[in-house]
């Protein structure tokens, strides 16, 4: 693992480096809610610790995007459309990186997804340390710390002027800006991460106590958790698996809105609607897709009107197995990072961890 | 690296979701609710399906559909689509008439193991519609009768009209030695035949269960009884197979509407053996 060291100076000016290059998009703080956004100049970028309510999926995999244009007429023509353009996703936190490399499992299974290819192959993507709020449970999902999948990761060193304190005290947004004086161990993770350090700011070696500080931070953030699964992580599929039957699903489900926020907020759902889009002309037009959450009641209905899951419940079971089984079939690997953005946004309080804690304890007393 | 630049990339590898140029040759109306579609490919390449396997039919303007594909294999560059009026995009597309432009990409999911059928009695139990991608492995067997042994098919729609291919089925008894059976759901004055569900034909029929291959198409309530019905005449679970219904946006494996578990329909179906699916929770 290579390191360089980064001065709160040298991190300014490798974001003005970056804007002169590429669309940036970071944590930014808009109407009060920590959020990605995109960076117009080096000030705006709120390197916040703690998570954000929407994750990076939509710079990827955007909510609305042209998948094809055509035109009707006597010689009608439809031609495909990707839009990519280079791209730099800073301050992502390590669940939101697990959540892309599942992501790009998922786009590349055949038949691949060119659209969602080719804008993942003009992104690079900048990691930075983070420290949890309330919702998270990152680390009882192994996804706390990650080891590659981004191109540069943002090491921050708590200043020993007593700023450190911040860490252990209250878990309010701190905004990085205040606590930079001590600078960034910046792991190298790919050569293009390194080019782009070296052309637009200056690093210098690191020392041996400063790499020993990545570990006592990342010791002190594993302390900050409040919520956890109580199983291993490679149990849950069989647990989930067990619990098809659980009076759960039905609990949930009564007080289950079925607004498909949770969908919207996680990281790694990726289910789409396409539609078509039409002048009112009806020579041209657009087919594209949008987000779709399998928590809406029209989700899985046919045109000639059956429902494959009629009811919040089943809808709920179908959600929570994605990310704890049927995809860990699929694909291998949880689909549940840990980031708690569902629950945070559930609007009737649905915890993740806590339908999965009592799953887990049901299946304790079966056995 | 300017972002003026590389604003709109060409792609080089086709995207998965373009569709193909193609014509309507022919329509024919079979009833009042269902037509059809005699499609001619434009690029005069031939679709390559097999039975079972369904396409994405797309009208542009009212989007795409998954639609089975109601012809045998066929080297030349047409096929043949059977559909309901039933949303935006079928309702439009019973408004094109012949020579009209339409767009299909496919064909996508598995067929039917028509090799694992030869020298086999064969079952066929279609309910309403599942007629349609069922005509497609029926004629394609027909085309090779010899090679198969008895052939039996069990026909349920609601009412004497909805009836679908009915000069065909006419036809495939008389000359394809094929003994078919209809029932219609509810008594009606101009019907003669058999009334009752389709799984009320099963038990009267003489079966050797130890060479019958099943093969039942239809709406997602009739599986459940004609697969309880199909145990009661002790067909093996891999002895039977069936095409399973499900919303579809893409047919890629990607938009998660048809996922049954962690199956998606449009990839590892529509056409399943009952053997590997009859644990999948939610399948049937």
């Amino acid at each position: 693992m290579e390191y360089r060291f980064l001065s709160k100076k040298g991190i300014a000016s490798f974001l003005t480096g970056l804007l002169k290059e590429f669309k940036v998009y970071g944590p930014i703080k808009k109407d009060g809610f920590p959020l990605y956004g995109e960076i117009a100049s080096e000030k705006d970028i709120n390197l916040f610790h703690t998570p954000t309510h929407l994750s990076p999926k939509q710079y990827l995999f955007p909510p609305k995007e042209t998948l094809l244009k055509f035109k009707n007429g006597e010689t009608p023509s439809i031609e495909s459309v990707v839009e990519a353009n280079d791209q730099i996703l800073f301050g992502i936190h390590a669940c939101d990186i697990h959540a892309i490399r599942l992501l790009d499992r998922v786009f590349s299974y055949r038949p691949s997804d060119i659209n969602y290819i080719k804008r993942r192959e003009k992104t690079v993507i900048v990691g930075i340390d983070c420290i949890p709020d309330k919702y998270c449970f990152c680390k009882g999902v192994n996804t706390m710390t990650v080891d590659s999948g981004f191109d540069l990761f943002l090491h921050p060193l708590i200043s020993p002027n007593g700023k450190s304190n911040r860490i252990n005290s209250d878990r309010k947004p701190a905004n990085l800006g205040q606590d930079m004086s001590a600078g960034f161990l910046v792991e190298i993770g790919t050569q293009r991460g390194k080019e782009l350090l070296r052309k637009h700011t200056k690093t210098r070696k690191t020392t041996v106590k400063e790499i020993r500080k990545i570990a006592e931070s990342k010791n002190k953030k594993a302390e900050l958790f409040t919520k956890s699964i109580n199983a291993e992580p490679s149990s849950l599929p069989l647990i989930y698996s067990g619990s098809y039957n659980s009076p759960v699903w039905e609990k949930i489900g009564k007080i289950c809105y079925g607004c498909g926020s949770c969908n919207n907020v996680c990281p790694t759902c990726y289910c789409f609607d396409v539609r078509d889009n039409i002048q009112a002309n009806l020579t041209e037009g657009e087919r594209y897709r949008v987000w779709d959450a399998c928590l809406l009641e029209d989700f899985a209905k046919v045109a000639g009107g059956h429902n494959f899951r009629k009811t919040r419940g089943e809808r709920l079971r179908h959600r929570f197995n994605r990310k704890f089984q049927y995809q860990v079939d699929k694909f291998g690997g949880l689909f549940c990072v840990g980031c708690g953005r569902c629950s945070r946004t559930c609007l009737v309080n649905i915890n993740i961890v806590e339908v999965t804690n009592e799953l887990i304890e049901e299946s304790n007393k079966r056995s | 690296m300017s972002l003026s630049k590389n604003q709109t990339n060409v792609p080089d590898i086709p995207s998965p979701h373009l569709p193909r140029l193609a014509s309507i040759e022919r329509v024919s109306r079979l009833t009042e609710k269902e037509r059809l579609f005699k499609i001619a490919l434009e690029d005069k390449k031939s679709l390559g399906h097999a039975p079972g396997q369904f396409i994405m039919l797309c009208i542009p303007g009212y989007g795409e559909a998954p639609i089975s594909i109601s012809s045998p294999p066929d080297r030349n560059n047409t096929f043949e689509i059977c559909v309901r009026a039933v949303g935006n995009l079928t309702n439009a597309l019973h408004n094109l008439m012949q020579g009209d432009r339409l767009w299909i990409r496919g064909p996508y999911g598995k067929t039917f193991p028509i090799e694992n059928l030869k020298g086999k009695d064969l079952l066929f139990i279609a309910g309403g519609i599942g007629l349609v991608p069922m005509r497609s492995l029926i004629k394609a067997v027909l085309a090779e009768r010899p090679s198969y042994g008895r052939i039996n098919l069990l026909y349920g729609v609601k009412s004497p009209e909805e009836i679908l291919f009915k000069d065909e089925l006419t036809q495939w008894q008389q000359t394809g030695n094929v003994n078919s059976s209809i029932t219609i759901d509810k008594p009606h004055p101009e019907w003669k035949g058999h009334t009752g569900v389709v799984t009320t034909l099963l038990p009267p029929l003489k079966i050797d269960e130890t060479r019958t291959v099943a093969i039942v198409v239809g709406p997602p309530v009739m599986y459940k009884y004609v697969l309880m019905s199909l145990g009661d005449k002790r067909i093996a679970g891999h002895d039977i197979y069936l095409s399973l219904e499900r919303k579809m946006k893409c047919g890629l494996g990607k938009c998660g509407h048809c996922q049954i578990n962690s199956v998606y329909v449009c990839q590892e179906g529509p056409v399943f053996r009952l053997s590997d699916i009859r644990y999948l929770r939610e399948a049937i």
